[in-house]
């Protein structure tokens, strides 16, 4: 086995997978290393790819190699307390036709197939080794050890795609310490279920998917909750932001199999046959938390770069990670035609992030993991919401009030006028 | 719905060498001992009477949450050698 290469990439997830697909069609000789048995094997998200164009360039007959589940036509978003749900449902037949909006699919699957294709464009995929240290010469990074095995493989660029808890990043000095308050973690229940029941359940047809976000109804722990569909089972999870999983002294299994029994979500879950449960961290700092990105001889994508965000509608991820393993790519092959491999060259890589949505979108929501972290979003507005539903509704002979007279009196009365005002102000500096 | 033993339905394939590694002492004078609630696959158990912290790292789901929650420096985490370790199969 050659052990030099022009690139080295670490992990087989979608963003090293699609820089390998980049680098080998443009001829550059490649080594992906992933530390599964096979790419995916340690692999976990909710569900969602989300529509990525660069893999449809790269891929355009995507839709009818890949291993996809669902398409996502229906979203809801639900706010819980114990005893109620007041949920908001969109479907849209514009998410019913490709290019689909998302689609879910199987990590295992998934991205097995995508590693699968940079393999036949010509990249080595090495299973089974998990990448231990950077090799520096000169201060330059210019390979990996792996773990348990003789040797080096040296290259000309490395690819840090390892993942949230990127170690590469960290032993290339790329980054500090991980914390808590940007960590969140992930744990997911998959229930088998016939395709029939699904459909019904859901109110879909054909490979017509569902994507359902909670909020609350997890007492006073930060977090969410989520649901896909796939063709034949269901994806169950909650995140749960660490910092206040540690302080609710709470185990993950637990909140979850509390939240199985909510009367809202009991039906929806009802008959499921267990087959898988997983657990994976999540990059949730935001644009603040990304670290450093480049230094000599060496990038950072995907997860390991920092690049996800939520902003309570929007959770992404796969997408970032795609595109910003392409933009790595593009940038070791420039770096390549002219056989500079310093920082100063691969910054070429961040001015592409920053020009990107991928960066984009990172600094929109910039202010999100502040909103994100107010205790109040998990319990007390969904409690708002719900008693503000609740007056309604209500028949019960007393005089009824409007509607702004309702939310007034409920608002104030749980949060005050001055926590509503400060967030508000929080809220609003974030989606508005 | 409340499931019992999630980890059972998962696959391992276990190493011989373990790839967590406890001090126990460090662990002996810990104010928190996080890691034994938030690890999602607990993991970690603490003995009350003989005061000595005990991880089972052969069901391990690889999250790293024990290694970021832990602020006492008593976990030698690494992921474990190629090919080891969780292999999720539908996930």
């Amino acid at each position: 086995m050659a052990k030099y290469f022009d690139v080295i990439i670490v992990g087989a997830g979608p963003a090293g997978s699609l820089a390998a697909l980049k680098l080998a069609r443009a001829g550059i000789s490649v080594c992906l290393l992933e530390r599964g048995k096979h790419p995916g094997a340690k692999n976990m998200f909710g569900g969602l790819l989300h529509n990525t164009p660069v893999l449809n360039e790269m891929l355009p007959d995507f839709y009818e190699r890949a291993p996809l589940e669902r398409h996502i036509y229906k979203k809801s978003l639900a706010f819980m307390t114990p005893e109620a749900t007041v949920s908001l449902d969109f479907e849209n037949a514009h998410y019913d036709k490709p290019p689909y909006n998302g689609c879910t699919v199987f990590r295992p699957a998934f991205d097995k197939w995508l590693a699968e294709e940079a393999v036949k464009a010509g990249a080595l995929l090495l299973c089974e080794c998990t990448a231990e240290d950077v090799v520096k010469k000169d201060g330059r990074v210019t390979g990996v050890t792996v773990k348990g095995r003789e040797g080096e493989i040296r290259g000309n660029i490395v690819i840090a795609a390892d993942g949230v808890l990127s170690f590469m990043a960290k032993k290339a000095g790329l980054r500090q310490d991980f914390k808590p308050e940007n960590m969140g973690v992930g744990v997911k229940l998959l229930l088998g279920m016939p395709e029939d029941t699904i459909n019904e359940r859901f109110g879909l047809v054909r490979d017509q998917g569902a994507a359902i976000y909670f909020v609350g109804a997890m007492g006073d722990i930060r977090g969410g909750a989520f649901l896909f569909t796939k063709l034949e089972s269901i994806s169950i999870g909650l995140v749960i932001h660490l910092d206040s999983l540690k302080a609710s002294g709470k185990a993950p299994y637990e909140v979850l199999n509390e939240f199985l029994e909510h009367p809202s979500v009991r039906k929806l879950v009802k008959r499921g046959t267990p087959l898988e449960y997983s657990a994976h961290l999540i990059p949730e700092g935001g644009y603040k938390a990304v670290p450093q990105l480049f230094t000599d001889g060496m990038m950072l994508a995907g997860d390991a770069a920092g690049l996800c965000y939520t902003n309570g509608l929007n959770l992404e991820g796969i997408n970032l990670a795609m595109t910003s393993g392409t933009l790595a790519a593009e940038t070791a092959i420039e770096s390549l035609k002219t056989g500079d491999f310093s920082a100063k060259t691969l910054s070429l890589y961040k001015k592409k992030l920053d020009a990107s949505f991928v960066m984009k979108d990172m600094k929109t929501f910039k202010n999100a993991t502040g909103m994100m972290h107010l205790e109040r979003l998990y319990k007390t507005y969904p409690q708002i919401l719900a008693g503000i539903m609740e007056t309604i509704y209500k028949n019960d002979g007393a005089a009824r009030s409007k509607l702004l007279r309702i939310a007034r009196k409920a608002a104030l009365k749980e949060v005050g006028l001055k926590g509503l005002i400060s967030d508000g102000f929080k809220i609003g500096r974030s989606l508005l | 719905m409340n499931i019992e033993n999630l980890t059972q339905m998962t696959q391992f394939e276990v190493d011989e060498q373990p790839h967590i590694i406890v001090n126990k002492e460090i662990c002996k004078t810990c104010d928190h001992r996080a890691c034994v609630k938030a690890c999602p696959a607990n993991c970690y158990t603490w003995d009350e009477e003989t005061k000595l912290l005990s991880v089972v790292y052969e069901t391990c789901l690889e999250c790293g949450t024990c290694h970021v929650i832990c602020d006492k420096g008593a976990l030698d985490w690494s992921y474990p050698r190629g090919g080891y370790g969780v292999r999720y199969r539908l996930t």
